[in-house]
């Protein structure tokens, strides 16, 4: 938005641009302060005695000031080899699922295909019927994927909603006229999806690598179901497995257990932040794919 | 003492000839070398060890708490596989999952040859024992099983929990003969009562007039009125604690009253509504902790280790151990009707189908010789204690552990009882730490008290448990609903006929009967 | 305002008499079209609908002993038994309820972000505006519920306010009447940032040519909001309002059976938070399984009906 000329420079819509911003700016850091004060909570209660997080008394500045909960974490080597195997997953994952999805998204995207309708209603179906845990469980044992690395990434190669998402852009910001003059010069589909679309979704692609990677971090369910050995724990397992100190563990009166509950009670704080900043280092990057004028020049006239 | 003696010796007997049993076995050959090679030469021996003269190899999957490390780092599991040549692999699954793995496994016919710690419910017990997955255990008890057969005929609850109406027995279940470890202890703030100058109450009336003071006279003195009077943890708890006072009691681990052989549950009676009413009165005036229904098990520890709770429950002294001595134990207050009892207390077979051997396991009776040794003393101080000298040291023949192993950190990685519902004996002869002299105190206060005898749920057969189950998905969660609602005044007691009609509609009739039923055929 | 609709003659393929083989014609002519779609509908079939078989359990007593097939049918039974549960108007009033306020509020909000994102001229402010408000989404739902205990207890921040105010303390987590609003309204906190980047992202697909006409032509900011943004991102919020409509039925049950109790289960007693309970937990997968498919066929229904709704009013479908 560097090239801001108005045309019409008449004072009255110059005072209304203003007004516009001051009201636009003013929401925007509303909506920051509602946002912010839950997180800096959360910030805070990392670095608190948890005595004092659960007995109500932190809510805005930390109490009792204490790194107890990051050493607890940089300790632990199972955090660790989580973090690795959730790196490698979500990579490996994210890869095939980008290729898949856009192998899927384009093809679906053409109006000249023949038998869309009904390709899109198979992939469609499949959101609302499941064969259910056993059936996949099966599948995936004869599969021989029990306990590797690709039971947690093949079955999920295709998120059918970010795939109609994906298509729906492809429908609608990628001019279908651009597509027809490609072919009259002779352009064979894999070119044109090559060549001409792919360099026109920058955005959606950025946004289908940040959902399916949040989804790979966050997902814990299928290693749940299908990894065994523990040293392939991706880093969410190996985080349930920290805070799940349950009632069931007071059985017997276990040692110390009060102390496990408190520290599992602080480490949640502190572990949300270690545990998210991959991601939230990876935003602005995947961001700065959302500018604005990608299509300029491209469109013929 | 003598039996001290004796126990010492004979673990240390058994690990020593574990040891050159272990260590070469390969070439000797055993006493039974008659029988043909192969798998059938290596019979199982039915008593001493080691279990058998040629290694066999067993697949246990188990559960694993958070607390635990891994199972082949325990000394008992270490110690025990050069005892009994019998090598166990141990498939762990966290307790976050637990649940689905051991589902899918029965599912996809994947079987271990042993399930361990594995938490079967009744109806899981019987669904897989009669679809065959399971195999019966109980002549395999009777032959290969002399502890626990012994047990079984000193508790005959035991039997009684564990076997289908067709006679057969599916997974045994964890046992434990220590009343200490099957009650919670109602533990009263003794500083607070003596500052005031307050008796231990001995009613509901007193009780009530005990926590009135908690609450206004300040008694830590801060000068704030940030005393907790009574606590307990989420949910009804309170009314099971409270229950027995109002003469509730709570056989077959549900809200059953068992008198002249009649089965009879209690929800809808004057008796209930009475305690109902009485919680209330608590709630209202705040006596009782208002977060009580909604807080979190963590917020409830720390809530006893803070020191401002003036009554709570819970089996030891472990979570508040630091200021232990405030406080002390006390018996239930006897209720309106005279009624004074201890109506929650767990079963002896407390911890159910902790151990079942599948259709794939070829060695079930080694199988079952294997389990049997942690129904002893021995063996239960192997598995809670590991080694002495190294982990633990006797003292007037009773096992404490050593000062490194009592802590949180250490001590859950050398022995699977922590994290709950390993398959073994707590008796009182290994149960030191978790029975030390103030909770022993506090357990004898409740004694006089205690259900003469606790049935254990009752087994049903596969349809009438899934009858039972569907019969209780809507009725208890009604049950609990409307309760809470009522102690928590969302609910006026004009609405108890409602509440009383309701019950009926859901066909608590029908459930009562189905108990009886399994009452009576118990009694035969 | 050309590339947002629908592509001229996207819906009218040239049929003409002999359509078999005009179609297989066509269909040659864009064998690498079909080369493409080979892998994710191979994946497809065998992912999703291979182990379909599985839904014959909703009809059976599955024992896994037996296994799938060799399970004893039962007919309708688990349907009966769910419809006739003393729950089950409750359960369908809840989630309905849930959902439908969902859809009206915190639908529309995620829209409003990115188009506030859009507007807003300094790129830092833009970029801490999108950075602050995503991060919600990373924390755990057992937090995000810790938090509102905390935030929402009889001595929390928000009731030491009120009763400055010379109000009485209001116990929001163990009151069914605020459960909705407190449920809802973290919802949307957590999520409006997250869900506000697809539309970030088709905004920034728009082209800038269209602003600058409009500008010359003196529309004002709100008009160039309503007349190039809005109509811009159109497809993608018809696309997106149908595949929410089609998850009607569904609400995560993680956070509310957390926040669930028994003081409030009048209004957060939900069909998802059922099934685990009484389902999941208890290992009834044939109970479950039937639950799940009438859910999947109220779903699948609303789900054909906006779609048919939307292919009407604004040429946007799903297929």
């Amino acid at each position: 938005m560097s090239q801001r000329t108005p045309v019409n420079k008449t004072r009255h819509t110059a005072k209304d641009e203003r007004c516009f911003d001051i009201v636009i700016y003013s929401v925007a850091a509303v909506i920051m302060l509602i946002v912010l004060y839950p997180l800096l909570f959360v910030v805070s209660a990392s670095f608190s005695d948890p005595a004092k997080v659960l007995g109500g008394e932190v809510w805005l500045l930390p109490k009792g000031v204490t790194l107890d909960a990051y050493i607890n974490i940089l300790q632990n080597d199972k955090i660790w080899t989580g973090y690795g195997n959730s790196i490698l997953y979500t990579a490996v994952g994210t890869t095939i699922n980008i290729l898949m999805t856009l192998l899927a998204a384009y093809p679906l995207s053409r109006p000249d295909l023949p038998l869309r309708k009904g390709l899109m209603l198979i992939v469609t179906l499949t959101m609302f019927f499941s064969g259910g845990l056993i059936p996949t469980y099966l599948l995936v044992k004869d599969l021989g994927m029990v306990d590797t690395m690709w039971a947690l990434i093949i079955p999920g190669a295709v998120s059918t909603y970010n795939l109609i998402v994906m298509r729906t852009y492809f429908q609608s910001s990628i001019p279908w006229e651009l597509q027809e003059a490609a072919h009259i010069d002779g352009c064979s589909n894999w070119r044109l999806l090559i060549s001409i679309i792919l360099p026109l979704s920058k955005p959606i692609l950025a946004v289908m690598v940040l959902f399916y990677a949040v989804g790979h971090w966050n997902s814990f369910f299928n290693a749940l179901i299908y990894i065994r050995r523990e040293e392939m724990y991706p880093l969410q397992l190996v985080l349930r497995e920290i805070l799940l100190i349950s009632q069931s563990d007071a059985v017997d009166g276990s040692v110390g257990l009060e102390d496990k509950v408190l520290l599992a009670e602080s480490i949640k704080y502190a572990v949300i932040i270690v545990s998210s900043l991959p991601v939230l280092i990876m935003y602005p990057f995947v961001q700065r794919h959302f500018v604005k004028g990608v299509m300029i020049g491209s469109i013929k006239g | 003492m003598k039996r001290k003696q004796w126990g010492r010796s004979a673990i240390s007997l058994m690990i020593i000839s574990g040891l050159i049993l272990g260590g070469c076995s390969s070439g000797t050959g055993g006493k039974k070398d008659t029988a043909p090679e192969g798998a059938a030469s290596n019979a199982v021996s039915k008593e001493g060890f080691p279990i058998v003269q040629e290694p066999i190899k067993l697949k246990m999957f188990t559960r694993i708490a958070p607390v635990n490390g891994p199972f082949k780092d325990m000394p008992v599991f270490q110690d025990y596989e050069k005892m009994s040549n019998v090598q166990v692999e141990f498939i762990e699954a966290p307790t976050d999952g637990f649940q689905e793995k051991k589902n899918l496994l029965f599912a996809s016919n994947e079987l271990p040859d042993v399930l361990y710690r594995s938490g079967l419910t009744p109806l899981e017990a019987v669904r897989y024992g009669a679809g065959g997955q399971l195999i019966p255990l109980e002549d395999l008890i009777r032959d290969y099983a002399p502890n626990l057969t012994r047990l079984m005929e000193e508790y005959p609850e035991i039997r009684a929990a564990i076997t289908t109406p067709e006679g057969h027995i599916y997974a045994i279940p964890g046992i434990v003969t220590l009343g200490s470890a099957r009650t919670d202890k109602k533990w009263i703030n003794r500083a607070w009562l003596e500052k005031l100058k307050l008796q231990v109450p001995e009613t509901t009336d007193e009780l009530y007039d005990v926590l009135v003071a908690f609450r206004d006279q300040d008694p830590n003195g801060n000068g704030q009125k940030d005393e907790i009077p009574m606590t307990a943890r989420v949910g009804l708890h309170i009314v099971t604690m409270m229950s027995g006072s109002f003469g509730l009691d709570q056989q077959f681990g549900y809200n059953i009253n068992i008198v002249d052989d009649k089965v009879e549950i209690w929800m809808g009676s004057e008796r209930n509504k009475e305690m109902l009413m009485y919680l209330n009165k608590l709630y209202k005036e705040k006596l009782l902790d208002p977060e009580v229904f909604s807080h979190t098990e963590a917020q409830y520890l720390a809530k006893q280790g803070s020191g401002k709770t003036g009554v709570f429950f819970d089996q030891t002294n472990n979570n508040f151990l630091p200021i232990a001595d405030q406080y002390e134990g006390m018996a239930p207050p006897a209720g309106p009707h005279g009624d004074r009892m201890q109506s929650q207390a767990s079963p002896v077979p407390r911890d159910p189908g902790a151990y079942a051997i599948t259709s794939e396991n070829k060695h079930p009776e080694a199988s079952i010789r294997w389990i049997d040794y942690f129904y002893s003393d021995e063996g239960s101080t192997l598995l809670r204690f590991g080694r002495e000298g190294e982990h633990y040291e006797l003292k007037d023949g009773i096992p404490y552990y050593k000062e490194e192993y009592s802590t949180s950190e250490t001590q859950p990685k050398i022995t699977p009882y922590a994290g709950g519902g390993a398959p073994h004996l707590i008796s009182e002869q290994v149960s030191s730490y978790i029975n030390p002299p103030q909770v022993q105190d506090a357990q004898k206060k409740l004694d006089p008290f205690m259900p003469e005898i606790r049935y254990a749920a009752p087994m049903f057969d596969e349809k009438t448990a899934q009858e039972v189950n569907i019969l209780r998905n809507d009725i208890d969660k009604y049950y609990e609903e409307q309760s809470t609602k009522f102690i928590a005044g969302a609910l006026s007691f004009d609405k108890w006929e409602e509440f009383q009609s309701t019950l009926k509609k859901m066909k608590m009739d029908q459930l009562q009967q189905l108990y009886q039923d399994a009452y009576d055929k118990m009694k035969k | 305002m050309n590339n947002m609709e629908a592509p001229p003659g996207a819906n009218l393929p040239p049929s003409r008499p002999n359509r078999g083989s005009r179609l297989l014609v066509q269909m040659a002519k864009r064998y690498d079209l079909y080369l493409m779609l080979l892998l994710p509908i191979a994946w497809y079939l065998i992912f999703h609908y291979g182990p379909l078989y599985g839904l014959q359990i909703a009809f059976k007593n599955f024992n896994p002993a037996k296994g799938i097939f060799g399970s004893e049918w039962v007919g309708f039974e688990h349907f009966t038994r769910f419809f006739d549960s003393y729950y089950f108007w409750r359960l369908l009033r809840n989630t309905l309820t849930i959902n439908l306020i969902s859809l009206l509020l915190a639908f529309p909000i995620p829209i409003m972000l990115a188009l506030l994102v859009n507007e807003i001229r300094s790129k830092a402010y833009s970029k801490w505006l999108q950075n602050i408000t995503y991060i919600p989404h990373f924390i755990s739902v057992v937090v995000i519920v810790g938090i509102l205990t905390v935030m929402l207890s009889v001595n929390g921040p928000l009731n030491m306010l009120i009763q400055t105010f010379g109000g009485d303390p209001v116990r929001f987590m163990e009151s069914a009447s605020w459960f909705k609003t407190i449920f809802i309204g973290s919802n949307i906190w957590q999520n409006m940032g997250w869900q506000s980047i697809i539309y970030i992202a088709a905004l920034s697909g728009i082209n800038p040519q269209l602003y600058e006409a409009a500008k010359i032509d003196g529309a004002s900011r709100m008009r160039r909001i309503w007349h190039v943004s809005l109509p811009g991102i159109v497809p993608v919020i018809v696309i997106l309002l149908i595949l929410d409509v089609g998850q009607f039925m569904n609400i995560g049950f993680e956070k509310i059976l957390l926040m669930q109790n028994n003081l409030n289960l009048e209004a957060s007693d939900v069909i998802s938070t059922f099934v685990y309970t009484t389902g999941i937990l208890k290992g009834e997968y044939s109970y479950t399984a039937a639950i799940g498919l009438f859910n999947s066929v109220i779903n699948l229904t609303l789900l054909l009906l906006v779609n048919r709704f939307a292919r009407k009013t604004s040429e946007t479908s799903l297929w």
